[in-house]
């Protein structure tokens, strides 16, 4: 067979094509990057990331351990870390409410499956940044909770186990009253130790069919490691109960919650759940109707059917697009500085207001969000692998 | 074969883009190179060249000034009921177009929020902002801005309902302090406590529109901002049946306020910074927009400043009548100050806006 001439051979025109396109976009960027350079010049403006290592020269609120003295990079770790906790408070919010919206979507009770379809319409359709303004408004700044001087302390036998008021919430929290090295290892040993039960019994379960118990026998170690490990090395760690200083404007042990944090995890939780709700809810009807039946034919439960018959097969095709649902959420954590919570975006924004430069803040921004992302999709792939039916 | 006909329509998308941008890379080489000569005052060559990339020029072609504002600021910059822009730093975006223009109304507003404007400046989006922005270091150097002849002399004070009975600073130990994200009161509000041992938690907003229910609401103790913007916001809480306000007595930072342009355009620069003088100048000499028609004066400065005097140009690329245009569509600075600013509760005389014949700041080069 003649070949064509290479104007017109596919084989040739494919790398030709890639390596021209490939080369049209870096030139691209290369001549961006020059211009801004260019550009940079001209105002007399550095373009270096010398800013990181300067003090920071304000206060993180609700941080009060931050020194204005530190570095802008310590700062910045501030924001990673408030960005974290209200992505995995967030995230645990948004997939059990998630979860239960979207069941509940599909339930045979007409009141039941009309709210959860109110919900779903009512959340989806609404930005979050007006949900997380609306909750912060609604359930803070006009809400019914009194100010922090008057705040209503609940409390059990003398210690308060809960304090509310429209400024930062008191619950228990633990606090270190000896050395833990000893203590972690033990936990370390016993989290291995509960992993091995845990495979054992699965094992006598595949073997001899016996109940293999494996929650039980896993949790099991796992508190007599946790027990072992609090008594062996004189009990290192006490609860630490939210009292209100004598000025009525401080906590004294306990654990501090804001009312940023709260408004922006609920309310980011709720919204998302909206969403997850409809993945939820789509791959429920994407598992063959022939299943619930064989279900029903083996007389299952209505619970025993989702719980060992179907959600196990809905899940495994909701876990891809809930991935996207949980960047997305980690993501509109960036919106938290509507209701002033010291994420990374609010952080960096404040920074740039102080005289750092913008352009290089942002670059460090984006750089962060990027990581976020990538390192999520990155482990929550390798999950979806490990769930994902074989099929032989 | 469907694969390479979409990789070929890519690919002249491709070539396409890396066209135009081509040009554009080219023609913004070319100013790049001449904007650099001129700022470094080299050769000669590099005269012209600046001159034409002015962004004076630019302007004048154009007939409308683009003028960074704030637009929810009490007193300096708001939009009224009929949607008009008003307020002080609005009328000075005024006196530049009245100035170069010869047309008070000749201006764009762009409104921006405090992170936002210096990008703005520096990209070109906009040719100068008047947005009550102080004058430091670090944006003088960092951010490519220049500032110009300061407007309003500000300092930044403390406000907490009046109930409360605090007036030290020492009283809000360990207190919620609400401000304003992307200000230089963020970093005084941390001077000033930290270097007294004050501990207090900073509550952060980006809007005074979030800001002002937070403080109404309780959420914090303490407001704490330019004083200018206190009062401000006194007045309009106090207006609208709300608490009485109370502002502490301490002003702990200096805040010079005025207008800023983009570093490196020497020309434009010195037309706004005259145009903004000329409103100074004037009520120095006593001309407001009521006597400008027909001031009669011996005193050659203010012939010159008149434009009826000597036919000396002065070079600065302004017309000859800039300051009767200035005088008469906009006013004196005494005029615009009053116009504005005792509405909020804040006086002229004896402050440091004050003329500095009457032991004020405001003192301006002679015209001539």
């Amino acid at each position: 067979v003649a070949r064509p001439p290479f104007w017109r051979d596919i084989r040739v025109l494919r790398v030709v094509g890639q390596v021209v396109a490939t080369a049209l976009v870096v030139y691209l960027l290369w001549w961006l990057y020059g211009n801004l350079v260019a550009s940079f010049e001209r105002l007399g403006i550095a373009l270096n990331f010398d800013f990181v290592t300067s003090q920071t020269r304000f206060r993180i609120p609700f941080y009060p351990e931050f020194e204005p003295s530190s570095p802008v990079w310590q700062m910045l770790l501030v924001g990673i870390k408030n960005t974290l906790l209200a992505s995995i408070v967030g995230v645990v919010i948004a997939s059990v409410v998630g979860l239960i919206v979207g069941v509940s979507r599909l339930s045979e009770n007409w009141l039941v499956a009309r709210l959860a379809t109110i919900y779903v319409e009512l959340f989806r359709n609404i930005p979050p940044l007006v949900i997380i303004i609306f909750f912060g408004f609604a359930l803070f700044f006009f809400g019914p909770f009194p100010l922090f001087a008057e705040s209503w302390e609940l409390s059990i036998g003398g210690n308060n186990v809960l304090i509310l008021n429209k400024d930062r919430w008191g619950v228990p929290g633990v606090t270190q009253t000896g050395d833990l090295l000893v203590f972690w290892v033990i936990l370390l040993v016993g989290n291995v130790a509960s992993y091995l039960v845990w495979r054992w019994r699965t094992r006598v379960f595949d073997n001899t069919g016996a109940p293999h118990h494996r929650l039980r026998w896993g949790f099991g170690v796992l508190l007599a490691s946790f027990l072992l490990a609090y008594l062996a090395t004189g009990t290192p760690i006490e609860m630490s109960w939210p009292v209100i200083s004598d000025d009525r404007r401080l906590y004294e042990g306990g654990f501090a919650i804001n009312w940023g944090f709260i408004s922006l995890t609920v309310a980011l939780g709720l919204y998302t759940a909206s969403h997850i709700g409809e993945i939820i809810r789509g791959s429920i009807l994407a598992v063959h109707s022939g299943q619930s039946e064989a279900a029903n034919a083996l007389a299952l439960s209505s619970s025993q059917r989702y719980r060992f018959v179907i959600l196990p097969q809905a899940l495994r095709i909701a876990l891809p697009p809930t991935i996207n649902q949980y960047l997305n959420l980690v993501k509109n954590t960036s919106l938290g500085t509507a209701v002033a919570y010291a994420e990374i975006t609010a952080l960096t924004k404040t920074s740039i207001g102080n005289g750092r430069p913008t352009f290089q803040s942002i670059v460090i921004l984006m750089a962060v969000y990027l990581v976020f992302s990538l390192v999520i999709s990155f482990i929550l792939n390798i999950v979806n692998r490990r769930f994902t039916l074989v099929e032989r | 074969m469907k694969r390479s006909k979409i990789l070929a329509a890519i690919a002249v998308l491709m070539l396409v883009i890396a066209a135009c941008s081509d040009t554009g890379g080219d023609d913004d080489g070319e100013t790049t190179t001449t904007d650099a000569t001129g700022t470094t005052g080299g050769g000669d060559g590099g005269g012209d060249g600046g001159e034409e990339g002015s962004k004076l020029d630019a302007v004048k072609e154009a007939g409308v000034i683009v003028c960074g504002v704030n637009e929810t600021l009490p007193g300096f910059g708001v939009i009224d009921d009929e949607g008009n822009y008003s307020g002080f730093d609005i009328d000075f975006c005024r006196v530049v177009a009245a100035g170069i223009l010869g047309d008070a109304d000749a201006v764009e507003y762009f409104p921006l929020s405090a992170e936002a404007r210096f990008p703005a400046l520096q990209s070109g989006e906009i040719d100068l902002m008047i947005r009550n922005t102080t004058w430091t270091a670090i944006r003088d150097g960092q951010e490519g801005a220049n500032f110009l002849h300061t407007t309003f002399y500000d300092g930044q004070g403390m406000m907490v309902p009046a109930a409360t009975g605090f007036t030290t600073l020492e009283e809000l130990a360990n207190a919620n302090i609400c401000v304003l994200s992307g200000t230089t009161t963020e970093l005084n509000l941390t001077a000033v406590f930290d270097s007294r041992g004050i501990p207090f938690n900073p509550i952060v907003f980006e809007e005074n529109t979030q800001l002002r229910p937070a403080y109404e609401e309780g959420q914090c103790e303490a407001w704490t901002s330019d004083s200018s913007q206190l009062a401000a916001f006194k007045a309009s809480i106090e207006g609208e049946g709300g608490e009485d306000q109370f502002i502490m007595a301490e002003i702990f930072s200096k805040e010079p306020l005025g207008p800023v342009v983009a570093d490196g355009d020497s020309a434009w620069a010195q037309a706004v910074e005259w145009t903004i003088m000329a409103t100074v100048q004037a009520w120095e000499f006593g001309i407001d927009s009521s006597n400008v028609d027909g001031f009669e004066s011996d005193h050659p400065d203010v012939q010159n400043l008149l434009g009826a005097g000597t036919d000396e140009a002065t070079g600065l690329g302004l017309p000859a009548d800039f300051a009767v245009q200035i005088i008469s569509q906009v006013g004196n600075y005494e005029e615009i100050f009053n116009r504005h600013i005792p509405a909020i509760g804040l006086a002229l005389e004896g402050t440091p806006n004050d003329l500095w014949t009457n032991g004020g700041l405001q003192y301006v080069p002679p015209y001539h």
